[in-house]
């Protein structure tokens, strides 16, 4: 639905006819179209002043797109966290057919993804040059990236470039269009202030040194080339700079989700089982933090008992306000692992505020990717109860939008 | 058809994972205890073929896998003056920028069993990195 004020060079009630075009191709987001009156107020000065344009803009209202920030530091686009969003929306989320094949960028009817690597001002070979590591702002162009978030909330597509993870190059940029919800995933979503103040809402994956260290270890182990050593040498080389640019990054997040070694193991570093805590920030627009029991207070909890029975090591859920980086938030917690889908909805339905449309909803989406890592574990959840919250703060976004009253023009 | 080559390591033993699974089914760690009762790393390798459909993406595996051996061994070298110096950074971070990407591929290629050339393929089936590769 459009709100569209009409402004014209001279009275409307001369002629200005307003035959709609049936089909225009300036996209799907149009801010104005012009229309030509076919008045015929003739003057001496010539026909500057007979029927002359009548400008309609356009301030479309179901054109804002929803930009939501994810910072991560493993890889782009391809994370599970980005396809458990997607797929809360519904869809599978693809690269852009016919594209360059090494794109970065995954599109589902709702949602585009879009990597912040794109973003890179130097390639592999510049940031060789010049001492920097992809971590560094100093290798990325915040310019270009404030300008085109901006561009595509406001409905307005972009070319956006892309840094080929394989080569090390940037290649020819592709054609961006706006979605209803955009997602910018990579390094430095919230480091730029200009583009922080574009986010809608804003999630920060915050891994801790050892579950990075043994994630790594199954993710490179079997590569020719790497041992031990040198996954740990390469997470140690990079830490001085992630520890400067990324991690304070946290702070602005309106969620947080950490990922701890278990405590339910003593001595545990395996980094299978894992403790996971979600940190919610209090006061955001159309979020209302996830809560057990009885919003506001502080428990702990372990659903396994006489009516749920468990494996081991078991589950535990802790639930409180706190208070990080001088941010009021509230934490919901989760330690160890899901071995039955009894088990995850006796905790679904335990739950408060996790913005489901049915009852089981966070179960379904769990099982629906079951083979994702994270499946058994707070991750896969609270992965998957964000993506709820987004679904339900976008639709709190564009309902709100719709409900404002239609302005009348006067002539 | 997969052919097995096992390496083994001595690792950091503290922080060896007793027990290595991978989502990734083709590949896991196992461990066994030498005679003096140290425990040690056997890494299978896999050169296992299956998931790539296209010639060009079973070569692009193949290119990320031999960058992944070559930056490791610049990194090393690039290190053994100075750790802390930036060139040490920088030549880390490459490793790590292609390690991700040899795992986004073959996480694409498993999990969601779609090869990156697909859409590319069907217009262009001509192609050679189009050729269907057969085991």
């Amino acid at each position: 639905m459009a709100v569209c004020t009409v402004y014209t060079t001279q009275s409307l009630n001369s002629t200005c006819s307003i035959s709609t075009p049936t089909k225009t191709h300036l996209g799907f987001h149009q801010k104005q179209v012009v229309f030509y009156s076919t008045g015929k107020r003739t003057s001496k000065r010539g026909s500057s002043s007979s029927g002359g344009p009548c400008v309609i803009t356009c301030s479309a209202v179901d054109s804002q797109t929803v930009v939501i920030g994810l910072a991560a530091d493993s890889g782009c686009g391809k994370s599970t966290f980005m396809r458990r969003l997607t797929s809360v929306f519904g869809g599978a989320a693809e690269p852009p057919r016919g594209g360059n094949p090494d794109s970065n960028t995954l599109i589902s009817d709702m949602t585009t993804v879009i990597c912040l690597d794109d973003y890179h001002s130097l390639d592999r070979t510049g940031r060789k040059e010049k001492g920097v590591t992809a971590l560094d702002p100093r290798a990325n162009n915040f310019d270009l990236m404030y300008e085109q978030v901006k561009a595509l909330k406001s409905g307005v597509a972009v070319d956006k470039p892309i840094y080929n993870h394989v080569t090390g190059l940037l290649d020819p940029p592709e054609l961006i269009k706006p979605p209803k919800i955009l997602v910018i995933e990579g390094l430095h979503p919230m480091f730029d202030e200009r583009v922080r103040d574009l986010l809608d809402f804003s999630i920060y994956l915050d891994i801790s040194n050892e579950v990075k260290f043994a994630w790594k270890i199954q993710r490179d182990m079997a590569e020719r080339g790497h041992s031990l050593e040198s996954i740990k040498a390469s997470i140690e080389a990079r830490k001085p700079d992630f520890d400067a640019f990324i991690d304070p990054q946290k702070q602005y997040a309106d969620a947080v989700i950490e990922v701890l070694p278990t405590q339910l193991i003593p001595g545990d570093n395996e980094g299978k089982v894992l403790r996971v805590r979600l940190i919610m920030k209090e006061g955001v627009k159309h979020f209302s933090p996830v809560y057990l029991f009885d919003e506001g207070s502080t428990l702990s909890w372990i659903p396994c008992g006489r009516k749920l029975t468990c494996s081991y090591p078991g589950i535990k859920f802790h639930y409180g306000p706190d208070t990080y980086f001088g941010n009021e938030v509230s934490i919901l917690e989760m330690d160890g692992q899901f071995d039955r889908l009894d088990e995850l909805i006796y905790v679904e339905s335990h739950l408060s505020n996790i913005s489901t449309k049915f009852y089981g909803e966070v179960t379904q989406q769990m099982l629906k990717h079951a083979d994702f890592p994270g499946s058994n574990n707070g991750t896969g959840l609270f992965q998957t109860i964000v993506g709820l919250k987004i679904r339900d703060l976008y639709e709190q976004i564009t309902t709100s939008k719709t409900a404002t009253p239609l302005e009348a023009t006067k002539a | 058809m997969a052919t097995l080559t096992f390496h083994s390591l001595t690792g950091n033993l503290e922080r060896i994972p007793a027990s290595c699974s991978c989502s990734n089914p083709r590949m896991s760690a196992s461990f066994h205890c030498n005679s003096r009762g140290e425990k040690r790393v056997s890494r299978m390798k896999v050169k296992a073929m299956g998931a790539a459909k296209y010639k060009g993406t079973q070569m692009r595996e193949k290119q990320l896998a031999e960058m992944i051996e070559k930056k490791v061994t610049e990194a090393k070298e690039v290190c053994e003056g100075d750790e802390t110096s930036d060139e040490c950074k920088v030549a880390w971070d490459e490793v790590e920028e292609v390690s991700q990407a040899k795992a986004d591929l073959r996480l694409r290629l498993e999990i969601e069993k779609k090869d990156p050339l697909e859409f590319f393929c069907q217009e262009n089936p001509e192609t050679e990195e189009c050729r269907v590769y057969e085991d």
